[in-house]
C-alpha cells in the first residue's frame, strides 16, 4: 500500500461481525417477482404499519412520561396497543415475516427505522 | 463498450484526451501507464477542466467485478498521489462515453466545488464498539434498585426523572407498565450513548475538517464515524487515535487511514436515479476484503 495505512484493532472478530451485520441492513430492497410478489407487498405494508404503530407507542409514552393522562386514557392506550402489537405478530406469521425484515432503505437517508 | 468509471480529477483545460492521465497542474503525464480492471488501460475523459478517470469493461470483466474491489481502490489511490480525486462509487459503470459526459455536465459545478473543497485531505475511519448488554443491565438494575441503594444518586434522578406511577390492576395496564420501563431504559441507553460518542469525538473534533458520525447502526456499533482531516495533520491525527485508545474504558476501536474521501462528496444537485458517490459501505468492504487481511500479514 503506497499511503503508508494504519489500520489498528484489538477486536478484529468483532468489528468483522458488527460491519457484517451493516452490511445486511444497508440494501434492502422490495424483489417483486412473480412467486414473492405478495410477500413484498405485505412486507412493504406491515412495515408502514409497524412504523405508524412504533410512532404512536412512543407518542403514548411521552404522554405517559409527562403526566398527562388519566387512568382511564392508559387503561385505554394500553388495550389499543396490546391489540395493535398482537395483530402485528399474526399478521408477521402469516407472511413469514421477521421483525428486522421489517424496514425499508431510504438510500441516502438511511433506514426507515 | 461500456467505460468504468474510477474517479474524477482536476484536468488540463485544453481537455485533451491523452491514454494516461495528466499530472495536477502540469502538462506532463503520470510516470507510468495504469491498468485497470481486467487489465484494460487507465485514461481520462475530459469535460472542460475536469476528467473522468475510466477503463473499458469488457463482458468478461464485467462477470468478475465482485472481485475488482481492490482494483479499484488501487487505481484510486494511485491517482491520489497525484490529484485530488473524487472517488466514485465502486461498480460505476457507463453506457457509452456520452452518458458519461452528460453525468460530468450535470454535476460540472458540484464537482469543481468539491475538488475544491477536498483539495490536500483524506479520509480516516473510526469504529468504536461498546458493552452494549453491559450497559444495558447496567441502566436495568439502577431502574429496579430500590432507592437510597448503591448507585443511589445516579438512581434517585432517574427516577425522580421519571416518577411516573402506573397501577398493574389490569392487563392493558401491565402492558403499559412494561412498555414503559422500556421506553425509559432505551431512553437512558441512548442518552448514554450520545456521553460516549462525545467522549471519543472530542479527541478528533479540533483536528477535522468535517465529519460524519453515524450512531448505534446496531446495538453494539456505538460509533462509525467518518472524519475528513488535512494532510498535514495525518499524524497529529493519528496522536489522537493513541491517546483515546490509551485512556482506560471498556470500549474497542477499529481505525483506519488515510483512505481516498469517499464518505465526503456533497452534491447539491439532486442525484438522479443513479447515485454515483453513494460510497458509505466502501470503506467496509475495503476494511474486510483488505484491511483486515493486510493486518494480518503486518502481524
Amino acid at each position: 500500500m503506497t499511503m503508508n495505512r494504519t489500520i489498528e484493532t484489538d477486536s478484529q472478530e468483532a468489528f468483522i461481525e458488527e460491519i457484517e451485520k451493516v452490511q445486511d441492513v444497508l440494501p434492502k430492497r422490495i424483489d417483486a417477482n412473480s412467486k414473492n410478489v405478495e410477500k413484498g407487498l405485505a412486507k412493504l405494508v406491515l412495515t408502514l404499519v409497524e412504523l405508524i404503530r412504533k410512532l404512536l407507542e412512543k407518542q403514548a409514552m411521552r404522554r405517559i412520561e409527562g403526566g398527562s393522562l388519566s387512568e382511564e386514557e392508559i387503561e385505554g392506550i394500553g388495550e389499543t396497543l396490546m391489540k395493535l402489537e398482537n395483530k402485528m405478530k399474526e399478521l408477521k406469521e402469516i407472511f413469514g415475516l421477521k421483525d428486522e425484515e421489517l424496514n425499508l432503505n431510504l438510500g441516502p437517508l438511511g433506514d426507515l427505522m | 463498450m461500456k467505460v468504468y468509471a474510477y474517479g474524477i480529477i482536476n484536468s488540463n483545460p485544453e481537455g485533451i484526451v491523452l491514454p494516461i492521465p495528466f499530472k495536477e497542474g502540469t502538462n506532463s503525464g503520470m510516470d507510468e501507464p495504469l491498468s485497470g480492471l481486467g487489465e484494460a488501460s487507465v485514461y481520462n475523459i475530459p469535460y472542460r477542466d475536469i476528467a473522468v478517470i475510466v477503463s473499458e469493461l469488457s463482458d468478461e470483466a464485467k462477470e468478475k467485478t465482485d472481485t475488482y474491489i481492490l482494483e479499484h481502490e488501487r487505481i484510486v489511490e494511485r491517482l491520489m498521489e497525484s490529484f485530488t480525486v473524487l472517488p466514485m462509487r465502486f461498480l460505476t459503470v457507463f453506457n457509452t462515453k456520452e452518458d458519461l459526459l452528460g453525468m460530468a455536465e450535470l454535476y460540472y459545478e458540484d464537482f469543481k466545488d468539491n475538488l475544491a473543497r477536498l483539495y490536500n485531505k483524506v479520509e480516516f475511519g473510526m469504529k468504536v464498539i461498546w458493552p452494549a448488554d453491559t450497559i444495558k443491565q447496567r441502566i436495568v438494575d439502577v431502574y429496579h434498585k430500590p432507592e437510597g441503594d448503591g448507585l443511589a444518586s445516579y438512581s434517585q434522578s432517574h427516577k425522580t426523572k421519571h416518577n411516573v406511577s402506573i397501577s398493574t390492576e389490569s392487563p392493558a395496564k401491565t402492558f403499559v407498565k412494561e412498555k414503559f420501563q422500556e421506553h425509559i431504559i432505551e431512553k437512558e441507553f441512548q442518552e448514554e450513548a450520545n456521553r460516549c460518542i462525545q467522549v471519543v469525538d472530542d479527541y478528533f473534533n479540533r483536528i477535522a475538517c468535517e465529519k460524519k458520525l453515524k450512531r448505534l447502526q446496531t446495538e453494539s456499533l456505538l460509533l462509525n464515524a467518518s472524519y475528513l482531516v488535512d494532510k498535514d495533520r495525518q499524524n497529529e491525527f493519528k496522536q489522537a487515535f493513541e491517546q483515546l485508545k490509551n485512556a482506560p474504558s471498556d470500549l474497542k476501536f477499529l481505525f483506519s487511514g488515510p483512505w481516498p474521501c469517499y464518505n465526503f462528496i456533497n452534491l447539491t444537485k439532486k442525484p438522479s436515479s443513479v447515485d454515483y458517490f453513494n460510497t458509505e459501505d466502501m470503506l467496509n468492504r475495503l476494511l474486510a476484503q483488505q484491511g483486515f487481511a493486510q493486518e494480518r500479514n503486518s502481524v
